[in-house]
């Protein structure tokens, strides 16, 4: 299925390369360890370095904004292709909403998704998504496998409800407490593309530059609600994470509200803008 | 030769902890990290890498150097408190050559930094030498070993019942005197220094490279994140804020704060007026490697980097620097 699909992969770069359809084809590959890592290829003889498998868990939209942001297009910008899992095309959708990336730009290589290897057996946030093809895309390659969808129960979030306020803080404080401010998370991060973070303002300073545990507190908890319905829970931060920080749990309760108060999915359905990032003057919530 | 048994080390390292803050390798919520610790017990010598060096205890990631009082029209200074005598257990060969980088900067040239200047005389390091090379360790291509003695006061070698103990400075004797050690013939086991070594480029190859194509392309996929720079035991730059901690009418108090800083960040090169010499993320993650194996080379006499793989562990996106080292060799701009 993998090697299927990794074919499908090349043959599509390999054609969109050579007819100077994109510049520059973002995918996955090897390096000579044999650690996944994102690629760019830029040249038709060089489509065998694309791999896919299980394993490739880097969100590819991060580099999108970069290349086919609407102020990197003034000078013609190629195109670029980007091979992407059903995650990865809600990231796109939010981006593209937020008008962050212009859609024409980027040539979507939909990936017909299994969903990422966690140790023995599938991740268990891949095994709750609904969608073994993305909702979007230009190409699709491999197809649907058929996977039994875990039902979406929140386990994971009512362990942290269940706790009294003090306990959360305390495990909150416990996790965070070797936290580094490394800000992979938020670079790994599709949803973060701001050009200067608040926690690294300068004037006016909002944050102190202390590594303690109420600035990288701040800082977690600031992200999280930054991405209110618009995490795609994708795990890449948690992915990218050295000290392996369970930060996508922040995301998850936040997800959890927001599909309770608007029924919606970050990313889910490209006619739908994200509820935070729309007005309605008629609108009630029930808060 | 010096040989202790296990429950030999344990009784002593109990009773230094009355004596002195013992830091060492210790569990936290799954992570190896170099904490301080009140028991023996709590101590991990059987391991591989930890995800930090312990460089914060010299150049800590936080550190307040000044604190201000304004009452009124009167102002109170006060100076941070006072380190106390610090011991480090388990720290690796590599790690302990990576404080050379550090004492380059901050404690070789007049003026010292006097915090720096502190905490490297009243700690004591405790080496403990690595079997071989793990996943990722090149530190024999960069004039280390896995069992390298020279920036530890102690160096401990790890046996089937114990540890071998080798005394290296005054430091050390001092710190072993009363330990009940037995004298052995037998020889020290040599630790496997078989592995690939890396190319390393001499520092004047590097500015021929400055301009080649392929910086570019291997930024191509770094994130810009700071992790390679706070994992690594040579990376040595902070920044210095002040922050008012609390302020009333006629009251302020003011805290001026030195930590870390990453040369990854957008931000770290701007300068008063905005501009930024380093804008793009090819320019910052070179600027990286330059004051590695060149920069620093050239301006303190050694290469900052020391082979402990920790960069190259860490990455989100496997940047790898052996690769880089590796792949300079023949750069794009001359094919």
């Amino acid at each position: 299925m993998s090697d299927d699909i990794e074919e499908g992969i090349r043959v599509r770069a390999r054609e969109l390369l050579s007819l100077g359809e994109v510049g520059c084809v973002v995918g996955y590959e090897r390096s000579p360890k044999g650690r996944i890592r994102p690629a760019f290829v830029y040249d038709a003889g060089d489509v065998h370095r694309l791999v896919w498998d299980q394993t490739c868990h880097h969100n590819l939209m991060v580099y999108l904004r970069e290349r086919v942001a609407p102020s990197r297009t003034n000078e013609a910008a190629p195109r670029t292709a980007v091979v992407a899992r059903p995650c990865d095309v809600r990231a796109l959708n939010v981006l593209i909403h937020e008008g962050q990336v212009i859609r024409e730009q980027v040539f979507v290589i939909g990936v017909a998704c299994p969903g990422m290897l966690d140790g023995e057996g599938v991740a268990e946030h891949c095994q709750r998504c609904k969608e073994r093809t993305p909702v979007f895309y230009d190409a699709l390659v491999g197809r649907a496998p058929k996977v039994d969808v875990l039902d979406e129960t929140w386990a994971d979030v009512a362990g942290l409800e269940a706790m009294s306020p003090a306990e959360r803080l305390a495990f909150w404080t416990r996790e965070f407490d070797r936290c580094i401010r490394c800000y992979a998370c938020r670079q790994a991060c599709p949803g973060c593309y701001c050009f200067e973070c608040l926690v690294e303002q300068v004037d006016p300073s909002w944050v102190s530059i202390a590594h303690k545990v109420p600035e990288k507190a701040f800082f977690h908890v600031m992200r999280a609600y930054h991405l209110a319905g618009r995490c795609v829970e994708c795990h890449a931060c948690d992915q990218a994470c050295p000290m392996h920080i369970p930060l996508s749990l922040l995301n998850r309760k936040i997800a959890k509200e927001v599909k309770a108060l608007f029924g919606y999915v970050a990313g889910g359905d490209p006619e739908i803008p994200p509820p935070l990032a729309t007005f309605r003057k008629d609108e009630e919530l029930p808060l | 030769m010096k040989a202790i048994t296990r429950e030999a080390l344990t009784t002593w390292l109990d009773g230094l902890t009355g004596r002195y803050t013992l830091i060492a390798p210790r569990l936290v919520e799954g992570e190896l990290l170099y904490r301080s610790v009140t028991a023996s017990a709590e101590i991990v010598l059987e391991f591989r890498r930890t995800v930090l060096s312990p460089k914060t205890f010299f150049l800590p990631d936080t550190q307040v150097v000044l604190e201000v009082e304004k009452r009124g029209t009167e102002t109170t200074l006060a100076e941070p408190e006072v380190v106390k005598e610090q011991v480090i257990i388990g720290v690796r060969p590599c790690d302990a050559r990576g404080l050379r980088a550090l004492d380059a900067l901050l404690l070789d040239r007049p003026p010292a930094d006097a915090y720096y200047a502190e905490r490297r005389e009243k700690t004591t390091l405790i080496g403990l030498a690595c079997p071989r090379l793990w996943e990722d360790c090149f530190c024999t291509s960069l004039g280390g070993a896995p069992d390298d003695a020279s920036d530890v006061d102690l160096m401990f070698y790890e046996g089937r019942t114990g540890y071998w103990l080798s005394v290296v400075t005054e430091k050390g004797a001092a710190l072993v005197e009363g330990l009940r050690t037995e004298e052995t013939e037998q020889a020290l086991p040599a630790s496997d220094i078989s592995g690939e070594r890396v190319p390393v480029l001499a520092p004047d190859g590097w500015s021929a490279l400055f301009d080649d194509a392929y910086w570019q392309r291997l930024a191509d996929r770094c994130l810009s994140c700071h992790a390679c720079t706070y994992v690594c035991p040579t990376c040595r730059c902070f920044d210095v804020r002040d922050d008012t901690t609390a302020a009333g009418p006629g009251y302020a108090h003011i805290q001026r704060l030195r930590a870390w800083d990453s040369c990854m960040a957008a931000a770290y090169r701007r300068i008063a007026g905005g501009h930024n010499p380093r804008p793009s993320k090819a320019q910052r993650l070179r600027n990286r490697y330059y004051c590695k194996f060149c920069y620093s080379p050239i301006d303190f006499g050694a290469v900052a980097c020391v082979g402990c793989g920790r960069c190259i562990a860490v990455c989100p996106v496997a940047i790898d620097i052996t690769e880089m080292l590796a792949d300079i060799q023949y750069p794009i701009s001359s094919t």
